[in-house]
């Protein structure tokens, strides 16, 4: 009665950690979606006070690739909404997961009672 | 020269110095000239110096945030800072011996005055002991000693009916049995007297303060409600019988004198204020065995039933006994106060009258002049006491106790330590009569 639980409760184990390490995953993609959101608008912000007078260049790897201002400009803005839009997927996702966590997280604590009192027969036992 | 990888240089020139590739961020640069590039370094700056500004506002949030809890924490939890102080004061018999237990004074009485006069009827050694602390106690408010007062006479009330109990069954007796009684109030008493000795003293001091006659009977009265001074009465002491109550003029009376003490003042009070003075607090005499009791000698500590209330002793304070036994030596000594006659309480034995008669001489010198008063008209028979006699000086041995009643008034309190003296003489002298 005992290992079964032990093996139960292992089991559970793993399950939470894994779903533990889904959920940082998840957190720490958010976070850098975060940091390129608030580049993206910078950038956007300096395009705007460019005039046309200088040119843009593009780094792709080691090559700069000159690039038209209203291009720039254009491709910086797709790149944010497609950031936003990244941002919120996560969160939907880290949602979730949190969820799920919580509850491997009770059943665990469950498990780790009924052990306990298993344990404890067994010694009252032996 | 212009490096040419690692290992090379490669002669260049600089071409259109003015400009500038800006990194915009996000791998995106743009040439501009130099003056745009300042632009956009300042921009630039000037967002980074937003954004910090703003985490430093959330970060300070957060700590607000974090103070607050730690406050409600200790508020709720260990209160804060407030702390319950609770400090069990237990019945110190044996230590009260030592110190005086601290009586309020009542607010016209004179605590020092009266610490003296306690002593008196007290043994020496509580006589010191006493006075220090009315002394002490002299320092006490007003209010605080009337509190105390209060508390005290509560206190010596209860006292004040189991000695009544003991006491009328003692007073019934023979002399011998009287004396004896006495003398065993005495050694019960010393425990307990020492807390009461307190009380008396601390009576005895709001006594000494106030004036003589007039507010003597207030104090009193409050006083011997409380058995004696006003004292901080702890469970321990268990007096019985031998309470020393300083009735108004310093005397020590005991316990058991203060209930007669105080009946005799009462009576007195009707009769007129002299005596009842220091008898009314003392000693609330109910009824006329109480008398007896107030009248009680002091031997040694130890509350000796007199046996003849009119006997110079009683003239004392009146209740107190100890009074006149103490020795006429303690009394000049304590004389400063002046004894208060309150010995109209019976004398519960010979030796008690010795006390009060040692008492009287040593009293104040009202207490000669009030002595000689008709006395209130209390009669109590006397047993002779040859031996305790001598010591009386003054009163005849028929008049002490009514005598001392008046002079009680008079007398601010009667020194008990004048008594503590004679008392010894005295109830030995009884002891051996009785033999």
């Amino acid at each position: 009665m005992a290992d079964a639980i032990q093996k139960k409760l292992k089991v559970e184990l793993e399950k939470y950690t894994q779903m533990q390490k889904d959920v940082s995953k998840s957190m720490s993609a958010r976070q850098k979606l975060e940091t390129q959101l608030t580049e993206n608008n910078i950038v956007k912000e300096e395009l705007d006070l460019l005039d046309s007078s200088n040119i843009v260049y593009k780094l792709i790897g080691p090559v700069l690739v000159k690039q038209e201002l209203d291009e720039a400009k254009a491709t910086v803005a797709k790149r944010l909404e497609y950031i936003n839009g990244e941002i919120q997927r996560y969160e939907t996702l880290l949602k979730d997961m949190e969820k799920k966590s919580e509850q491997h997280r009770e059943v665990l604590s469950s498990l780790q009672q009924e052990f306990q009192k298993a344990q404890g027969l067994a010694i009252g036992k032996v | 020269m212009v490096p040419f990888g690692t290992l090379a240089f490669m002669p260049g020139k600089l071409v259109h110095t003015n400009e500038v590739t800006v990194l915009l961020g996000d791998n995106w640069f743009a040439k501009c000239s130099a003056k745009q590039a300042q632009k956009i370094v300042d921009h630039r700056m000037k967002y980074v110096k937003s954004e910090l500004d703003n985490l430093s506002k959330t970060m300070k949030n957060f700590e607000a945030r974090i103070g607050f809890a730690k406050d409600l924490e200790t508020i709720s939890a260990s209160k804060g800072d407030y702390v319950d102080i609770r400090e069990e004061v237990g019945n110190n018999d044996t230590s009260v011996t030592k110190g005086r237990q601290r009586i309020a004074h009542k607010p016209n009485s004179k605590p020092k005055m009266d610490a003296i006069f306690d002593l008196k009827e007290e043994d020496e050694e509580n006589y010191t002991d006493n006075r220090d602390g009315g002394i002490k106690k002299g320092i006490m408010s007003e209010e605080e000693l009337w509190a105390r007062l209060d508390e005290l006479e509560k206190l010596e009330e209860l006292q004040d009916e189991q000695d009544r109990l003991s006491d009328n069954a003692d007073v019934n007796g023979d002399d011998t049995s009287s004396s004896s009684s006495e003398e065993e109030k005495e050694g019960d008493a010393a425990p307990p007297i020492n807390g009461l000795s307190l009380k008396p003293s601390w009576a005895s001091v709001p006594h000494s303060k106030a004036p003589p006659n007039v507010n003597r009977k207030e104090e009193e009265d409050e006083e011997e409600g409380g058995d004696c001074l006003p004292t901080i009465f702890f469970s321990h002491t268990v007096e019985p019988k031998k309470v020393r109550i300083n009735t108004g003029k310093n005397t020590t009376l005991k316990f058991s004198e203060r209930k007669e003490q105080k009946e005799h003042s009462k009576r007195k009070k009707k009769n007129g204020h002299n005596n009842g003075h220091s008898h009314h607090e003392l000693h609330k005499i109910t009824t006329p065995a109480d008398i007896y009791r107030l009248f009680v000698d002091v031997k040694n500590g130890e509350p000796i039933p007199r046996k003849s209330i009119l006997k110079s002793r009683s003239r004392e304070n009146s209740v107190c006994s100890d009074t006149s036994e103490s020795s006429a030596a303690d009394f000049d000594e304590r004389r400063m106060i002046g004894r208060s006659f309150s010995h109209d309480e019976a004398t519960h034995s010979d030796t008690s009258d010795g006390i009060t008669e040692e008492d009287s001489p040593t009293s104040m010198p009202l207490h000669p002049t009030s002595r000689f008063e008709a006395f209130s008209g209390t009669v109590i028979e006397k047993d002779p006491m040859p031996s305790v006699v001598p010591h009386l000086t003054i009163a005849p041995p028929a008049l002490p106790t009514i005598l001392e009643r008046k002079q009680e008034e008079v007398m601010p309190e009667v020194a008990p330590p004048q008594q503590a003296p004679k008392r010894v003489s005295k109830f030995k002298a009884a002891r051996l009569q009785q033999k």
